[in-house]
């Protein structure tokens, strides 16, 4: 289902660097506002410390020590997963319909690393020990911390990306370098140190080994690995443990990303009328691969909720009642639920496909994903094997200060965009014109 | 860890390889190799070369004609546990061998190497032990060997009273938040168990601890020389892993301000034996729970002190008993030797049963952590519930769920809150 976008013209695609628009003003402001309020309310818990958060210890202290901070900060690292479906795709698969969005998703992969790290600096007590503390440990605590192992693999795929993206957006500036704005200049001769077209096939075949290894690192280690182990590991908590974590991150994950590729795209379609450049092919395809990858969502679980209640052992099945019996969880199940319908309806009647309906069953599906993923670690904490305490169950609903990081945090990857789309084209030129026509 | 002499530095694999290269040699295959699992425990510290020196000599005598292993042995403090010290003396006994038999010498190079192979991989080991010491680390924690200090604890619950002594001690003595007990006392209800029961809570310093492996930055590590479950508050990121790897939920987080300023703490309280600032309240922003009191095990206090803690020394009902597990005479151990004495069993009809009828446990067992703590008593149930004890935290001035503490600070817009 190749979809030919070649007659599209340079200029369509230089459209965002080229213009300024009243509209492109409003979201700044909307993305620096949100960010604002969040700092505002940061600056709190920088004077004041975790105090301002409504996380408590658990046991005695009748609460939850991890709350909607790791929810987040899973749920940024499970959006991040968006570049590497996109590039293996596109690099590894030869889906030439999704080209148009790849570096759109490359993009999104950098800004959602960038807020998972983000929300672990905010995490924790004493930020200012990140870097004199990790890094001094890290040979040593690498060997078995499973939070080592988190901030070395995530690093990992923040670089690999990066020169990913690196690689290619030289490709793309110096052919369109007489079009970018001149002010930027000493930016673009920064990144085209060295730079010739005998690199050009070079670059190819190195960008897909940087596919092919982002693919088995990413999925298989990130968030079907190190991010389900800090939990599964631990011989603590009921809700936490077991093998299934690894493929039910992953299935939030994938389902995430996905879906903050559409909305991505489609806002870029919509602001710079590319209707031609982004086609609807894009969205249909993105769409399936939604509703499968929320079908393996709501199977995986399906296996935790039948494992946790059919004679488990007593701490697990409480948990899992619990967990049932929580309304939030299935309004994220059920969020889920409604936007892999949508899709597999939309895909036996195309009548009923429309990107607008598609975007909002993906800010559906990312809500669900970060309600689940709070719940996670929330109920998780809330259902100890060792349950004496009175203080177990805790009580936890975020406080201001938290939910503001969470607005925070979407104002910067919307500022990430914003900026980013005035500097180099987000859409890469290959999508466009073949090697053979850009040569000539 | 299993401590199964032969599995705990080589691998099958490398001792297959061992007794090839052995085999080649005209000398004996066994000794060759036990000597090179001997080396290891040298390089580990677990064997002293005079020892070493000492197990060999004859047969080495016997099999080559000479031991040229150089070794001071009047002093054998100088020349204890020093792996690097060994890999000299296996260089001159290689240099030293009698350069007339060029065969033998040969051989003995080729023993040598078996040796030193078997070196390299216990050299991985002692890296191990010192990562464990300074950066945390769980597996190679001071084990069950007998040799050596190990602090732990025997509470026993048929003593106690619930009347909360214990935990206005700690509180007091380490100047805890409202709200943060690193000793706690559950009173509750069980199936089976008539009338209330109480159980002390304190650290269980696992031999075996998840709190020490899943630290990122080794702040959580186990002090080599005592087995002391330890937070470095100079380290600590307050990323709170720990407390949630605890299955005890032992762990308090220092959310905010702490209650007693630093000004009002003795420095001799805060910094132990290596200098590393491990005791009292933490300071905002980081990790604390129970020390086992590390300032007194130190000396910070007083010599009398040493083996004793604040909740041992408050409880009046002989509930609580401090001391090294290791020394048979220890508080903790003739605890339980005499109360088991004091309650034989009749095996007069049935000369098979256990000679008492003491019930011991250790919290979580099966959560494989190795506690320090052995409890009296019996164990609760899952279906057991707290209930409000004889003495409340109210009357003894404590707060119980701390989140009502924490939500006071949470709400302040203004400085002054504490937590």
């Amino acid at each position: 289902m190749s979809v030919d976008v070649t007659s599209v013209d340079r200029d369509t695609l230089l459209r965002p660097i080229e213009t300024l628009s009243r509209r492109y003003v409003a979201a700044l402001a909307v993305a620096l506002g949100l960010i604002g309020v969040w700092l505002a309310f940061y600056v709190q818990q920088l004077q004041h410390g975790l105090v301002v958060t409504n996380l408590s210890d658990w046991g005695s202290g009748g609460g939850v020590p991890w709350g909607l901070y790791i929810g987040a900060f899973i749920w940024w690292v499970g959006i991040a997963h968006g570049g590497i479906i996109l590039s293996a795709a596109v690099r590894l698969l030869g889906m030439d319909t999704y080209q148009p969005v790849a570096r759109l998703a490359e993009l999104l992969t950098i800004a959602a690393l960038s807020c998972a790290g983000l929300f672990i600096l905010i995490h924790v007590g004493r930020p200012d020990r990140l870097v004199t503390s990790v890094l001094p440990a890290w040979p040593t605590c690498v060997q078995w911390s499973p939070l080592m192992w988190d901030v070395t693999v995530i690093t990992a795929y923040f670089v690999l990306t990066a020169t990913y993206l690196l690689l290619t957006i030289r490709y793309d500036v110096s052919r369109l370098r007489d079009r970018l704005p001149p002010r930027l200049e000493p930016l673009y001769r920064a990144l085209l140190v060295g730079y010739s077209e005998t690199e050009d096939a070079v670059v190819e075949r190195m960008v897909w080994w940087l596919a092919f290894a982002i693919i088995i690192m990413a999925p298989l280690l990130l968030h079907g690995g190190v991010i389900p182990w800090l939990f599964a590991l631990l011989p603590s908590m009921a809700g936490w443990h077991g093998g299934v974590q690894g493929p039910s991150f992953l299935s939030i994950a994938l389902t995430s990303a996905v879906s903050g590729i559409v909305i991505v795209s489609a806002a870029f379609r919509y602001a710079y009328d590319w209707e031609a450049l982004i086609p609807d092919a894009v969205f249909r395809g993105l769409g399936q691969w939604l509703g499968f990858f929320g079908l393996i969502f709501l199977w995986l679980q399906l296996q935790q909720v039948i494992t946790g209640i059919f004679a488990a052992p007593t701490t697990l099945q409480h948990a899992t009642e619990v967990k049932i019996s929580t309304p939030l969880y299935w309004v994220a199940i059920g969020l889920v639920a409604a936007a892999m319908l949508y899709v597999f309806a939309s895909s036996l009647r195309p009548t009923l496909f429309s990107i607008p309906a598609l975007v909002v069953a993906s800010v559906g599906v990312l809500v669900g994903t970060l309600v689940e993923k709070v719940l996670f670690v929330v109920e998780g904490l809330q259902h100890a094997h060792f349950d004496l305490y009175n203080g177990v169950p805790g009580a936890y609903t975020p406080s201001a200060v938290e939910l503001s990081a969470l607005a925070g945090t979407v104002g910067i990857v919307a500022l990430f965009f914003l900026v980013v789309s005035k500097v180099i084209p987000v859409v890469e030129l290959h999508a466009i014109e073949d090697y053979e026509e850009v040569d000539t | 860890m299993s401590t199964d002499d032969d599995s705990l530095y080589t691998s099958p694999d490398d001792e297959e390889r061992h007794r090839r290269l052995l085999d080649e040699t005209e000398y004996d295959t066994e000794l060759g190799l036990e000597m090179a699992r001997d080396a290891q425990r040298v390089s580990a510290g677990e064997l002293s070369e005079v020892e070493f020196y000492r197990r060999y000599h004859e047969r080495i005598v016997e099999e080559f004609d000479i031991d040229d292993r150089e070794i001071d042995l009047p002093d054998p403090d100088e020349a204890e546990g020093s792996g690097e010290g060994f890999l000299d003396d296996l260089g001159s006994v290689l240099a030293d061998v009698d350069p007339e038999t060029d065969e033998s010498r040969r051989s003995v190079m080729q023993k040598g190497a078996a040796v030193a192979g078997g070196l390299a991989v216990g050299g991985w080991g002692t890296v191990q032990n010192a990562a464990g010491q300074d950066g945390g680390g769980g597996a190679d924690a001071p084990g069950d060997d007998e040799e050596g200090t190990r602090w732990g604890m025997t509470i026993n619950l048929n003593n106690c009273d619930g009347c909360l002594a214990c935990m206005v001690a700690c509180d007091q003595e380490h100047n805890l938040s409202r709200g943060a007990h690193w000793m706690y006392v559950f009173a509750y209800e069980d199936e089976g168990q008539a009338d209330e029961n109480f159980l002390p809570r304190t650290c269980q310093h696992c031999t075996d601890s998840p709190c020490t492996k899943v630290c990122p930055v080794g702040a959580r590590h186990t002090r080599t020389e005592d087995g002391l479950v330890l937070t470095d508050y100079d380290i600590c990121i307050g990323c709170r892993y720990c407390e949630v790897s605890c299955p005890y939920g032992v762990n308090y987080f220092q959310w905010g301000e702490p209650d007693v300023p630093e000004s009002e703490i003795d420095e001799d309280t805060q910094y132990d034996d290596r200098g590393r600032w491990v005791g009292n309240r933490p300071p905002e922003g980081v990790m604390g729970k129970c020390t086992f009191c590390v300032d007194r095990q130190d000396g910070a206090m007083g010599e009398d002190l040493v083996g004793t803690t604040a909740c041992e020394e408050a409880c009046a009902m002989d509930a609580i008993h401090f001391g090294d597990l290791n020394d048979p005479e220890s508080a903790p151990n003739r605890h339980l030797r005499e109360y088991r004495e004091a309650q034989p069993n009749d095996t007069s009809e049935f000369p098979d049963r256990k000679e008492h009828t003491v019930s011991t446990f250790e919290l979580l067992a099966e959560r494989g952590t190795e506690p320090n703590v052995t409890f009296v008593g019996n164990e609760p149930s899952p279906h057991a519930e707290q209930v409000e004890g004889p003495v409340t935290y109210e009357e003894m001035g404590l707060v119980d769920d701390r989140k009502e503490v924490l939500d006071d600070g949470a709400t302040a817009t203004q400085g002054g809150e504490s937590a």
